[in-house]
């Protein structure tokens, strides 16, 4: 197949083309951050320097960016833990079929199809209509679960698809509570899929800007703060230092938990593949009964 | 013709007679009435403790979104119908707001300007994503590095899209990385000076930043399709053309959909990308919000929004048109 070798190759050819268009802008501001003290936002380079780096940490803004940064990180956190818990109870649900399924889905869907101005507009006049302080954990934590939410409800969702409902009522047969069955069966072969979950929170949560804009009410987050620095005022390279380590935080998240996905993977096919052994190793033990006499009914 | 013996003879099985299988057959459809009734006795209760089950699991994540997803949603439509005051709002009926912005030629201009930016993002994102999707879902072969692939393309979503509007500044305007590379392959004696601040700029940020959302339900409807059926297909003699045609796009039309839903909702209430690439030059309909917002005009936002949101209806009902989603899901 000549013809089929080459569209292969030129879509090759093209993906990376398009990889170049993701990754280039991102690589050329990291590589701009290197600037030196007397650089500025657009090549060439004068120099090559820690100035701007150095500028994050102990510059004039570094106080405010580091308050932020941290403020951001720990909003980041529990958005995700909260993310990760509603995905799984809300997805528990949506194992038995209920009255209201079609509803609360398209609730669901709703929140990965609301602009978040909106949300923000809405839950400003919600909280002044209710005559309470608009907040970053009162208000904003809420619009970033609700962003990152149907990520990790859809998720669970693929989870139970796969799961083998048998090993609970083995359980519960067994004689375990509900609650032991849940802690010691359930959790263990979802965990991954709530580790996914918290990850979409998280990253979502620490990327988010218009779910933010009109809520943290002075408390400002890490997004918060670049765009004031980008628009409010002349961009200087430390936006790029700022914005490249930014970026590092997410990609480590998503690098941490492909590793993690990638060990506990290899490990449950090695299980597997152990457990075939052993019942390969079993059938290959000869019978006592005599052929044609099964001890039990076959079924 | 058989003789009523001969039927009587039949159902003669395994010497049993006739009465003795009507007796059995009665005594089953008498058993299975009872369980019946006993199943209809003791399914309400088992019912409702299996619904009361759901409801708690399902009741916390219920709560959070009617708390912040639907209440502020029904609150800017509220909000939309009421007064100003210097402060906020005050709830007073009126359809002041409406009737300002259905008069701002202005604030009817810059919706329109949206919506149509919004549909060229789609169609360019959809052109430029297809052969990706197609090249990861069908070109290569090898699940991993499929797998390998596809996290490499889909692993700036998780990064912010702030900073990658951010990291536009250095390849845009006059001396910009892009300007500077065109002089020097002596394509363009001039530097161009729609590379930034202008709705070009801000529509190739927004590919940058959307594109993904049209990418992965491409690949996931394509990756669906059997790669044999091709073959199948090329062995009856259509060419490349009608293999596309007929075997590859029926199967990724609902990721067409569900791609050109994303982006263009995405894009029609972006906000910081065309505050950043923009530079002020550029407006959109969360650019007004902001603006209303700042300036305390709190129900005209409302009212604003509430035009987004029925112009997305709007797209999103025209976008539907293309794929029966609930039947092909």
């Amino acid at each position: 197949m000549r013809r089929g070798r080459w569209t292969k190759r030129i879509l090759a050819v093209y993906f990376l083309l398009f990889l170049l268009f993701l990754y280039g802008p991102m690589i050329v501001m990291a590589a701009l951050s290197f600037q030196g003290p007397r650089g500025a936002v657009t090549f060439p380079m004068r120099g090559l320097s820690l100035h701007w780096w150095d500028q994050l940490v102990s510059g004039p803004r570094a106080d405010s960016i580091r308050e932020t940064a941290i403020r951001s990180l720990e909003l980041s956190a529990v958005a995700g833990v909260v993310v990760a818990i509603l995905a799984l109870t809300l997805s528990m649900g949506y194992r038995r079929r209920f009255r209201a399924d079609g509803l609360l889905f398209y609730l669901v869907m709703l929140a990965l199809m609301t602009p978040g101005i909106l949300l923000s507009l809405g839950t400003a006049f919600f909280w002044r209509f209710m005559d309470e302080r608009t907040g970053l954990w009162e208000t904003a934590l809420g619009t970033n679960v609700v962003w990152g939410l149907p990520f990790g409800f859809l998720i669970m969702v693929a989870v139970w698809n796969r799961y083998d409902d048998t090993v609970e009522e083995a359980s519960r047969d067994l004689g375990a509570g509900s609650l032991r069955t849940f802690r010691e069966v359930t959790l263990p072969l979802v965990w991954t899929g709530l580790l996914g979950a918290f990850l979409f929170g998280f990253t979502l949560a620490w990327n988010e800007y218009d779910r933010t804009a009109l809520l943290a009410a002075g408390e400002n987050t890490l997004p918060l703060e670049i765009f004031a620095l980008t628009v409010g005022s002349v961009i200087r390279p430390d936006l790029y230092a700022l914005g490249t380590a930014t970026t590092a935080v997410s990609l480590l998240a998503v690098g941490l938990f492909l590793v993690v996905a990638a060990i506990v993977l290899r490990r449950r096919a090695r299980l597997l593949r152990s457990r075939q052994d052993f019942a390969e190793a079993a059938t290959e033990i000869p019978q006592p009964e005599p052929a044609g006499v099964r001890a039990s009914p076959a079924r | 013709m058989s003789s009523p013996s001969d039927r009587e003879g039949a159902r003669n099985v395994g010497g049993l007679r006739t009465e003795d299988i009507e007796q059995a057959e009665q005594m089953l459809a008498e058993r299975a009435q009872e369980t019946a009734a006993l199943g209809e006795r003791a399914a309400p209760g088992v019912r409702g403790r299996r619904a009361l089950v759901t409801a708690a699991w399902t009741a916390p994540g219920a709560v959070w979104l009617l708390f912040f997803l639907l209440a502020p949603v029904l609150m800017i439509v509220l909000v939309s119908f009421w007064t100003r005051t210097v402060s906020g709002f005050e709830s007073v009926w009126t359809l002041e707001n409406y009737e300002f912005l259905f008069q701002s030629n202005v604030y009817w201009n810059q919706l329109w300007d949206s919506f149509w930016h919004s549909l060229v993002i789609v169609a360019a994102a959809l052109v430029l994503g297809f052969p990706v999707a197609y090249f990861l879902a069908i070109s290569v072969t090898s699940l991993r590095m499929q797998i390998a692939l596809f996290i490499v393309a889909l692993a700036p979503f998780w990064t912010s899209y702030l900073i990658r509007a951010v990291a536009w500044i250095p390849m845009m305007g006059r001396q910009g990385a892009l300007n500077t590379a065109l002089e020097d392959l002596g394509l363009i004696s001039e530097p161009l000076d729609i590379l930034l601040f202008s709705d070009f700029a801000v529509t190739v940020a927004m590919l940058q930043l959307y594109i993904l959302f049209m990418v992965a339900p491409l690949f996931f409807m394509l990756a669906q399709i059997d790669r044999s059926s091709l073959e199948a297909a090329r062995d009856l003699g259509a060419n490349s053309f009608k293999t596309f045609r007929e075997v590859i796009l029926p199967q990724a039309m609902p990721g067409v959909v569900i791609g050109s839903i994303f982006v263009f909702i995405l894009t029609m209430g972006e906000f910081a990308t065309v505050r950043i690439i923009g530079g002020g030059q550029v407006a959109s309909v969360g650019t007004i919000v902001q603006t209303q917002v700042a300036s305390v005009q709190f129900p005209q936002a409302a009212a604003s929004a509430v035009f987004l949101v029925v112009a997305m209806f709007l797209g999103v009902l025209v976008l539907l048109r293309f794929s029966n989603l609930r039947e092909e899901l």
